[in-house]
């Protein structure tokens, strides 16, 4: 029944009204649009000897009571526990290899996220932090600077204590410093699909509604 | 309702995938050239469908839109489906490539099934409220019975399935209410405007 029409007719005659009327549908699905939708994230990161996790949907909304799971890197399960209510488990770091955090939630929902060992390992130390770290530093280091050649041995000892103290010190004061960013970054890691995803894949949709009926048209007239 | 990468087992996977596989090919069978840019116009509603999130219920859940895909599209459902979810994958992060099979016979499967049930009380010459409760039962069991299939998929990878479906069915009862409100409005509209779309197109 289709050969009886020209082609041309049928996309923009016929077929215009079907696409005025897919479109407005299409309209009206996309006004009322509060993106929020089926997506888990976790998120994890080293805080001093405490690994602290967070796991939400996309769209922000915390994922609550879900078991979250820590394997080592051969995937043996070195402990699980559950997010409370504001979707956040914390633990101790079990053992200073690369973690994999994983978070199941409900309705086959799955989400993981790897801690490297470089992450952890940067803990290790913390954990010696002496109180007297603050007057050794400076000036051991310059001094290191300064005279390299001519250190004893026990000279050199005491600078290379003072400088991993300094790492300490530093390490320490960043993990302050930086724990606003963490703390945004794991907020950001709900990613929204935003504007341009959504027209992106309604563009590859259109594309591909085009190709369809490029090759569709091809036959037709050979 | 789409399944995650990493929690089936590779055999369901693979299934998944032959299953759907066999479900594009039936509905790329016989493809008129005039129906293609519906499918791809329903391809998109359902693409952006998984954006309209529904609040109520225990879980949030989001539109799904497969028993008005299935009900205008019949088998053809299976390419359109597929094509969304492969965006939303891609896009979105809802689900996953590798599940893409299993999410793809999950909801386009039950779309299926319904349009072959239904639509005969959609055709022109019956009465106003066979139509209504026909596009509703299209819209509500469509999504109804694709959280069973989300369940079924999870039991067989080894959750308890009773519990498992319970959970999908229930985050998604509201859901089910509200599609079938949709599809009803979206059925009428039709029929009002471009009654054929609804007969003529799929003889297969």
């Amino acid at each position: 029944m289709f050969r009886k029409y020209p082609y041309n007719a049928v996309l923009f005659g016929l077929k215009y009204n079907n696409f005025c009327l897919m479109f407005t549908m299409l309209w009206l699905l996309l006004l009322p649009v509060s993106v929020s939708a089926h997506n888990v994230t976790v998120f994890a990161w080293v805080d001093g000897d405490t690994i602290h996790t967070q796991s939400k949907f996309s769209g922000g909304k915390r994922v609550k009571n879900a078991p979250i799971l820590v394997y080592d890197f051969k995937d043996v399960l070195l402990l699980e526990g559950k997010t409370d209510e504001n979707g956040m488990f914390s633990f101790k770091i079990p053992q200073k290899t690369a973690l994999k955090i994983v978070l199941k939630a409900s309705m086959g929902h799955l989400a993981f996220w790897k801690l490297q060992a470089e992450e952890l390992g940067e803990t290790e130390s913390k954990t010696a932090v002496q109180p007297t770290g603050m007057k050794v530093p400076l000036v051991t280091d310059s001094g290191s600077a300064g005279i390299e050649k001519n250190v004893d041995v026990l000279e050199s000892t005491k600078i290379s204590l003072g400088r991993r103290e300094i790492e300490e010190i530093i390490d320490a004061s960043l993990d302050k410093k930086l724990r606003p960013i963490t703390q945004m970054l794991a907020d950001a890691m709900n990613q929204k699909p935003g504007f341009t995803e959504i027209m992106g894949g309604i563009g590859y949709i259109l594309g591909l509604v085009g190709i369809a009926l490029y090759f569709a048209n091809r036959k037709r007239n050979r | 309702m789409h399944i995650s990468e990493g929690v089936l087992s590779p055999a369901i996977l693979i299934g998944g995938a032959t299953l759907a596989v066999a479900g594009v090919a039936i509905g790329m069978k016989n493809l008129e050239q005039k129906e293609i840019p519906t499918i791809g116009i329903l391809s998109a509603a359902f693409f952006v469908a998984s954006l309209i999130h529904v609040p109520a219920g225990p879980v949030s859940a989001h539109l799904i839109l497969n028993g008005l895909v299935g009900l205008i599209l019949g088998w053809k459902a299976f390419p359109a489906i597929l094509v969304g979810l492969a965006l939303q994958a891609l896009l979105f992060q809802f689900g996953g490539i590798t599940t893409l099979g299993v999410n793809t016979l999950n909801m386009a499967l039950p779309a299926v099934i319904c349009y072959h049930i239904f639509k005969n009380g959609l055709k022109t010459g019956m009465g106003k409220y066979t139509v209504i409760i026909c596009a509703f039962a299209t819209g509500f069991f469509s999504v109804l019975l694709s959280g069973i299939m989300v369940g079924l998929s999870l039991y067989l990878t080894g959750e308890a399935f009773l519990p498992a479906a319970k959970l999908v069915v229930a985050a998604h009862l509201p859901v089910m209410f509200i599609e079938g409100i949709l599809t009803t409005t979206c059925v009428l509209f039709l029929k009002k405007v471009r009654p054929e779309i609804l007969e003529e197109s799929h003889v297969s």
